[in-house]
């Protein structure tokens, strides 16, 4: 799994479809290629550079292997270079085993916080594969059926703007109403000058408001 | 073992803060006692309630046991905390902890499962960053490392966390507004003189002022200037008076 310097980065123009997976060659024959046929469409290429795998989406995989860990800092360089040329999102799985797990930390510090790529760890190839098929079905799937997507926003601000105002002391449920009754809004509310409150909830609570909103 | 901290702190100003919630006094105590003796961090607990960690005005930080990811009973939950979260902050980070051995007890071997990976490729899918640790001193060097990177971003917390006396019903109000995170809150205190000053703010001030997305902005200066329509309180009225 040596990566010489001047392979190029991408192919950069590769149109993947829904539900495959376009492979580097040199992973043809290997474990995690053998157990991805049959659950994704696999097709392997050459010249994908430094790339692993190509998923639709415009996401790909890079796989550090147990030995390119523990053999030193050609990955690291490998993982400088396809973030630097490329534009695609990259995902990078790693083998964290009980050898390699030594560097695991120094390697999510470098992916993750300081390139921002996705990195996620599997012990060995046969975990690699049934990640990629879980990786490529949620990338067939339908955006809405994310479960860690936002859905849609609050409908009403009606019960909110309450709470928000029940939160100035001396006023309760009832002041509360009476108050947006009168004012409408919480900005409006804050405008209002101390008379204008005293005749909606008496003299003292109209200061303490006044005050409460102006200091 | 860990490695050895550096506790010079990097970046301009003075180290950055963390928030905690409550709730990881019980759950994670290493971790906070951690961040406080070995990385010097300031750390402030607070009954968060939406997020176990903030660590900038705009990065939350959920911390989920292993195990939890491994089986379908916990992915509601899970997915509605993380849904809830992307509506008041910009970035959102999973720290994925391996689960505790308890004394006697032989290390747990991790079956993975079909479920764990698919959570995984959601999680990736939606554009939540996820960190992995094995105990919780990993899980507090992770949460430095992002305090620091978000504080060089010039997204770090405003320090002392706490306003004095009076001011705390100031900031129990904006934390009843439904959009706004707790470091929020913190920076509308911080930056307005009273909550008309910041009710009579345009977009880009509350932006400024709370540290705030343009989007986010515009939700609070929208909230503080609802037309309030009675008829549209759900029937009966909620009955909430303490939050």
């Amino acid at each position: 799994m040596t990566t010489k310097a001047n392979l190029p980065v991408t192919a950069g123009s590769i149109v993947v479809p829904y539900g495959h997976v376009i492979g580097n060659e040199k992973w043809r024959g290997s474990e995690v290629a053998q157990r991805l046929q049959g659950k994704v469409r696999l097709i392997f290429e050459d010249g994908l550079g430094l790339v692993d795998f190509h998923l639709s989406n415009r996401t790909c995989i890079l796989l550090i292997s147990e030995a390119d860990l523990v053999a030193g800092d050609e990955f690291k360089r490998r993982l400088v270079r396809f973030r630097n040329a490329s534009s695609l999102r990259g995902i990078v799985i790693v083998e964290k085993t009980q050898i390699s797990g030594q560097y695991y930390s120094g390697v999510q510090k470098l992916v993750v916080l300081e390139l921002g790529m996705v990195l996620l760890p599997v012990a060995n190839q046969g975990e690699a594969s049934q990640l990629i098929i879980q990786l490529v079905r949620e990338q067939s799937r339908e955006r809405g059926a994310n479960p860690f997507l936002r859905r849609q926003r609050a409908p009403l601000a009606e019960p909110a703007v309450l709470r928000a105002v029940q939160h100035i002391p001396g006023v309760g449920k009832t002041k509360a109403l009476l108050l947006l009754q009168r004012f409408g809004s919480i900005h409006r509310l804050c405008n209002a000058p101390v008379n204008e409150l005293e005749q909606v909830v008496g003299q003292t609570v109209a200061q303490q408001i006044y005050t409460f909103l102006h200091s | 073992l860990q490695p050895a901290a550096e506790v010079s702190a990097q970046g301009p100003g003075p180290s950055p803060c963390i928030l905690a919630d409550s709730r990881e006094v019980s759950s994670g105590p290493g971790v906070i006692s951690c961040l406080r003796a070995v990385h010097g961090l300031p750390v402030r607990v607070c009954p968060l309630g939406s997020s176990d960690y903030i660590v900038s005005s705009r990065l939350a930080v959920d911390r989920v046991f292993q195990s939890e990811l491994q089986s379908p009973g916990n992915r509601s939950k899970l997915s509605q905390r993380l849904q809830r979260l992307q509506g008041v902050f910009e970035r959102i980070c999973v720290i994925v902890e391996t689960d505790r051995v308890r004394p006697g007890e032989t290390s747990r071997f991790f079956q993975r499962t079909q479920h764990y990976d698919g959570v995984l490729s959601a999680l990736v899918q939606a554009g939540i960053r996820i960190l992995f640790s094995s105990c919780q001193e990993e899980t507090a060097a992770l949460l430095k490392e992002l305090a620091l990177l978000e504080h060089r971003k010039d997204a770090a917390l405003p320090v002392p966390a706490e306003p004095p006396g009076p001011r705390r019903h100031v900031l129990d109000f904006y934390l009843s507004i439904p959009s706004l995170s707790y470091g929020a809150a913190l920076s509308l205190c911080r930056s307005f003189g009273s909550i008309a000053a910041a009710a009579n703010s345009s977009v880009p001030a509350l932006a400024a002022g709370a540290r705030l997305s343009r989007p986010q902005a515009e939700e609070l200066h929208r909230f503080l200037r609802h037309d309030f329509d009675v008829q549209l309180l759900p029937q009966p009225l909620p009955a909430k008076g303490k939050s």
